[in-house]
């Protein structure tokens, strides 16, 4: 009775339901979705996730190791707890050594009132998922510092959360514009062809030929300094889609052109169909999938774009903060071979775009169920 | 136009051309269908048949040419020439089935979506529980079972997929349908269920075929008239009997005299047939087949042949017709078995 | 082995193992050919007609698992067979291209686009003739000018794509003729070419024949070429030989009912139009699982209930070189079958009636406690 059923979903399956059941059956596919999920719901509630704002420093913590976090405290079990910091000079050689407070410990609590910030941009909370409130003795300022602090004595872990928000949209935003940008240019390119389409692919090549950084920086130079983070974030999307809908284009040309000869689509233009109507039944269904696989593997570049603009002090610039930005704040050799500690945003672009590439890779196995 | 014909095709041209090479797919053909009758159009590869049924239908713009058609309230137009407006009325006349049951339904459409949009297309206006209905009455017809069409094509065999291919072409009602090599990619048993399911529509519906094919056994089943073309042009038109057993042009005889039957006591002579098909993109001077014809003079090579009609009926381009015997199949052999 | 014979399958079966079960392609095939003969394997796709062909010659898909015996006499009068021997071993690679040859269906593909023509066959005589290069493409040259190609120096040096399909048709038979093997297998060589272009082909075909004495395992679903071509002819089935028999027989009186059916679908020129074409109802069903029954038991116009689809007929001689495969038939070698089949079905129904009550007692024994 389970393989009538089965043989039956297979008859009545579209294209859609095809895809999806390959994807499935790609184990890398299925966990990098995982993975990018949690980092954009982390991202959504970045706010709540971090312990303390963009703007909160202690200059106590500069560039202190990520805080150990205990649980037994002279020989008690009693939960998770930090420990203050201390910072002494030595007077001869002027070294620096930084050691914990063992005199009172600070537990960490759950759904704190820390930081204030705004949901949606106008809803006033304060609620935050952890952080670390009064001494046992009653003592103040010590933080849970998960990923460390850099040279300002900023949480790093939280710079991370809150720069996630960008570093993860604004890819997939210039993403999205590219795919419209994409279909619009290579239709018109792969339907009308002739001198259009000549015209349109030769832009698409002296795009490609210059080299992207440099692309990049030129565009970004443009842009006017001095403006506000909203604005920087529009800039940096339309600069980033500048160069990736070449390729959506050009996808959606191909496809074009070789599903013209198609001998359904002979047959819906002899049955009367109008040319609009054609494009829209039987052709853009044809590339839809491939041209979402050329979208999300282009979005890794993206990423690293974004990250390397802000890294060169191009794109997002203080206050706001992207991963590229925190990268910016390790920047100097030495600083990062005393606090490696400072290099752990790169974990996270690396997770990000690993994990887009193999989605990518299982979406393009999938993505011609007829095959 | 003559009073019975349906159908006149006058001095069509199709040209191709790409870079500085034109390829002359259909050269100079012409030939009338009456209503009700089966034309097959016969011929090996690089004759255009497949193009001249293209042309036909208008999915490729001809190069020159007309297509005479009578419509249903007896108006006579050019088919090819008929501006949007008229066309919006008459295109439905004429429809196609296509060869390849693969390539020749959108694999993203479920089956009922294929066969209601032709519809869709020519009555805007009809609700959507009659095209439904409509569409599912054709798939009966064509012996489809309606239940599942909510299905999507890969759930169907070749020969199913022939069937909603014809389902297709003929729920809006056209009065010709031109047959494009419709069942060359089907096994023997199932062409055969095609074969008698589209000779039965034809008498219900009162089609008119034009049956492209190059499997001769099926086109001398099935037609009434036969035209036989080569490189582009139509060398010989006629009945079919009086092509198959009477031919009168070279390239005809040597044709039917290498169509393998089945009857292994049917021994006839074979004639030889010398060389390859040219290049279309270079044809020989004067009439095509005279590389290659075993009765060519001089002249041959020099000018290329009158296609006249040299019998009530019967058309030949070839110089040398009635100086030349031809022989075809031999009827009364092959008829003893029965 | 009959000392006539060049070579005789027998009791070919074919499994590959999927997911979903087994399928049976081939499932217990037999023919044999004689010397010189040439012999039709007609059927439609789904038959399992290439797997067999490929199955003699080793050149089957890992997965594809063989059984039976293929009995071969080799150029010295040896009888070996070939399902015993290595399909990587060098026995086998010895009598491939020398002894047994193949020509496939598309010529197109079958050919390297990377190297010329004459580098493609002489890769075979290289092989198996001389190892002397000089002597090698005189052989090669030779045989090329056999099959008809003309200018031969020149086509040497030319690569695929500058050939027709009927050139290159013939280069596929001249690379397999080479060293004049004994039996030459013709996967459906002349369907993708043009009538008049296959006409020419198959001439060449016999003609070589003649001068090489030589066996033809010809495989078509067409039933003219057969009947041009073949001298004897045997109907494929659902991985099953129907019937087998000389080709005047079969065409003048064809007994298995799908052998008949086939010959109904086919228009013969000259035959009457009006009539409807024979269609067989249904299709071919999947090699998977099949219940012990008559392959075509479904879509036989023929069938007898509670026989048919029970029990599977065997090749049963009904007249001299004439065999069939059916149980329903007036002549008296296969009453004699379709009794024999009737009692083992009652044999076996009895068994299964007993085993059933033993279960059914013992059954309720256990359930007792």
């Amino acid at each position: 009775m389970a393989k009538k059923k089965s043989k039956e979903d297979y008859y009545l399956a579209s294209q859609w339901t095809l895809m999806a059941r390959k994807l499935k059956k790609h184990k890398l596919a299925r966990v990098s979705f995982l993975i990018l999920a949690i980092l954009y719901i982390a991202a959504l509630f970045a706010d709540f996730l971090a312990p303390y704002g963009l703007e909160e420093f202690d200059g106590l913590y500069k560039n202190t190791a990520p805080t150990n976090i205990y649980s037994v405290y002279e020989g008690e079990n009693i939960g998770p707890y930090v420990l203050k910091i201390t910072k002494s000079i030595n007077k001869t050689d002027f070294t620096v050594t930084i050691g914990e407070d063992l005199s009172e410990y600070y537990k960490i609590k759950f759904f704190v009132h820390g930081t204030p910030y705004k949901i949606l941009g106008f809803i006033p909370c304060d609620l935050h998922l952890f952080g670390v409130g009064e001494g046992s003795k009653g003592g103040t300022g010590a933080k849970i510092f998960l990923f460390g602090a850099d040279s300002l004595g900023r949480d790093i872990f939280s710079r991370v959360l809150l720069g996630a928000r960008i570093s993860l949209t604004i890819p997939f935003a210039s993403a999205i514009i590219s795919f419209f940008l994409g279909i619009l240019i290579g239709s018109i390119s792969g339907y009308f062809g002739g001198v259009t389409d000549i015209i349109i692919q030769r832009i698409i090549e002296v795009i490609g030929a210059v080299p992207q950084i440099p692309l990049w920086m030129a565009l970004s130079a443009a842009i006017p300094p001095g403006i506000s983070t909203i604005k920087m974030y529009f800039y940096m999307t339309l600069i980033l889609s500048f160069i990736n809908w070449t390729g959506m284009a050009r996808v959606v040309r191909g496809k074009f052109l070789s599903l013209k000869n198609e001998d359904y689509v002979m047959a819906a233009r002899i049955s009367g169909v109008s040319t609009w109507k054609i494009i829209w039944k039987h052709l853009v269904p044809g590339f839809m999938s491939y041209l979402i696989v050329s979208m999300t593997l282009g979005i890794p570049g993206s990423i690293v774009g974004e990250t390397s603009m802000s890294y060169l002090g191009l794109g997002i610039k203080s206050p706001a903060t992207s991963w590229g930005v925190l990268l910016q704040e390790a920047s100097s050799v030495t600083d990062i071979a005393s606090h490696p500690h400072k290099l752990i945003p790169i974990i996270f672009v690396t997770i990000t775009v690993l994990a887009y590439n193999f989605l990518g890779d299982g979406l393009r196995d999938a993505a011609d169920p007829y095959k | 136009m003559e009073k019975d014909n349906i159908l006149e095709v006058k001095g069509l041209h199709k040209r191709f051309t790409s870079k500085n090479v034109t390829v002359r797919a259909v050269t100079d053909v012409s030939f009338s269908v009456k209503e009700g009758e089966t034309i097959g159009i016969v011929g090996e590869s690089g004759c255009g048949k497949t193009t001249l049924g293209r042309c036909i239908v208008r999915a490729y713009g001809a190069s020159e040419g007309e297509v005479f058609y009578r419509t249903k309230d007896g108006e006579e137009l050019d088919f090819l020439k008929a501006d949007k407006k008229k066309m919006k009325d008459i295109r439905k006349d004429i429809q196609m089935i296509f060869q390849d049951p693969y390539s020749s339904l959108d694999p993203r459409m479920t089956v009922l979506d294929i066969i209601k949009e032709p519809l869709r297309a020519n009555y805007p206006n009809m609700s959507k529980s009659e095209m439904d209905q409509r569409a599912k009455d054709m798939a009966a017809k064509v012996g489809l079972n309606p239940t599942y069409l909510m299905r999507y094509p890969h759930a169907f065999s070749g020969g199913q997929r022939q069937r909603i291919g014809i389902a297709r072409a003929l729920v809006i009602n056209p009065r010709i349908i031109v047959c494009d090599e419709a069942v060359s990619a089907l096994d023997v048993s199932i062409q055969a269920q095609v074969i008698n399911l589209l000779k039965d529509l034809q008498k219900e519906f009162k089609l008119t075929y034009i049956f492209i094919s190059h499997d001769l056994s099926v086109v001398e089943h099935i037609s009434d008239k036969v035209g036989v073309m080569y490189l582009g042009r139509l060398v010989e038109y006629g009945s079919t009997e009086d092509i198959f057993a009477h031919p009168k042009h070279p390239y005809t005889e040597a044709l039917m005299s290498a169509v393998p039957v089945a009857d292994p006591t049917y021994r006839r002579e074979r004639i030889p047939l010398k060389g390859e098909i040219p290049n279309p993109a270079n044809p020989p001077s004067g009439c095509y087949f005279h590389t290659r014809c075993r009765y060519c003079t001089e002249k041959c090579s020099l000018e290329t042949p009158e296609y006249r009609e040299v019998e009530p009926g019967h058309f030949v381009a070839c110089s040398r017709c009635g100086e030349i015997e031809l022989t075809g199949f031999d009827y009364s052999l092959l008829n003893k078995a029965d | 082995m009959e000392k006539d014979n060049i070579i005789e399958v027998k009791d070919l079966h074919v499994d590959i193992k999927m997911l979903e079960g087994l399928l049976t392609p081939v499932r217990g095939v037999n023919f044999e050919i004689k010397k010189g003969e040439t012999l039709g394997l007609v059927g439609e796709s789904g038959c399992g007609k290439s797997i067999t062909c490929k199955a003699i010659l080793g050149i089957n898909e890992k997965k594809c698992v063989p059984h039976g015996e293929i009995m071969f006499r080799t150029t010295d009068d040896e009888e070996i067979d070939l399902l015993s021997l290595n399909p990587r071993g060098k026995e086998i690679r010895d009598i491939r291209g020398k002894q047994i040859s193949m020509i496939f269906q598309e010529p197109m593909v079958a050919f390297s686009p990377m190297y010329t023509i004459g580098n493609q066959i002489n890769e075979c005589t290289l092989l198996h003739i001389t190892k002397d290069k000089k002597k090698a493409k005189e052989i090669t040259l030779e045989v090329m000018r056999k099959v008809g190609i003309a200018n031969v120096e020149k086509r040497y040096k030319q690569y695929p794509h500058e050939f027709s399909g009927g050139m290159l048709q013939r280069a596929l038979i001249a690379m397999a003729l080479v060293c004049y093997p004994k039996l030459l297998i013709a996967d459906e060589p002349t369907t993708a070419l043009d009538v008049t272009i296959q006409a020419q082909i198959l001439e060449l075909m016999k003609e070589l024949q003649k001068e090489f004495n030589m066996a033809i395992l010809f495989i078509t679903h067409d039933l003219g070429v057969v009947a041009n071509m073949c001298d004897r002819v045997a109907v494929m089935y659902l991985g099953r030989i129907v019937e087998t028999g000389d080709a005047k027989t079969i065409y003048a009186n064809p007994q298995h009912p799908y052998t008949r059916g086939l010959m109904g679908s086919v228009h013969k020129i000259g035959g009457r139009k009006d009539e409807r074409l024979f269609s067989i109802e249904g299709t071919v069903p999947l090699a998977m699982n099949l219940p012990k029954a008559c392959g075509f038991y479904d879509r036989c116009d023929a069938r007898i209930e509670g026989l048919c689809d029970k029990a599977e007929p065997e090749l049963v001689e009904i007249e001299p070189g004439h065999k069939i495969a059916c149980f329903n038939c007036q002549n008296p070698a296969c009453i004699a079958h379709r009794e024999a089949a009737m009692e083992q079905i009652k044999e076996d129904e009895a068994k299964a009636a007993a085993e059933a009550e033993e279960n059914a007692k013992g059954g309720k024994k256990r359930g007792k406690r």
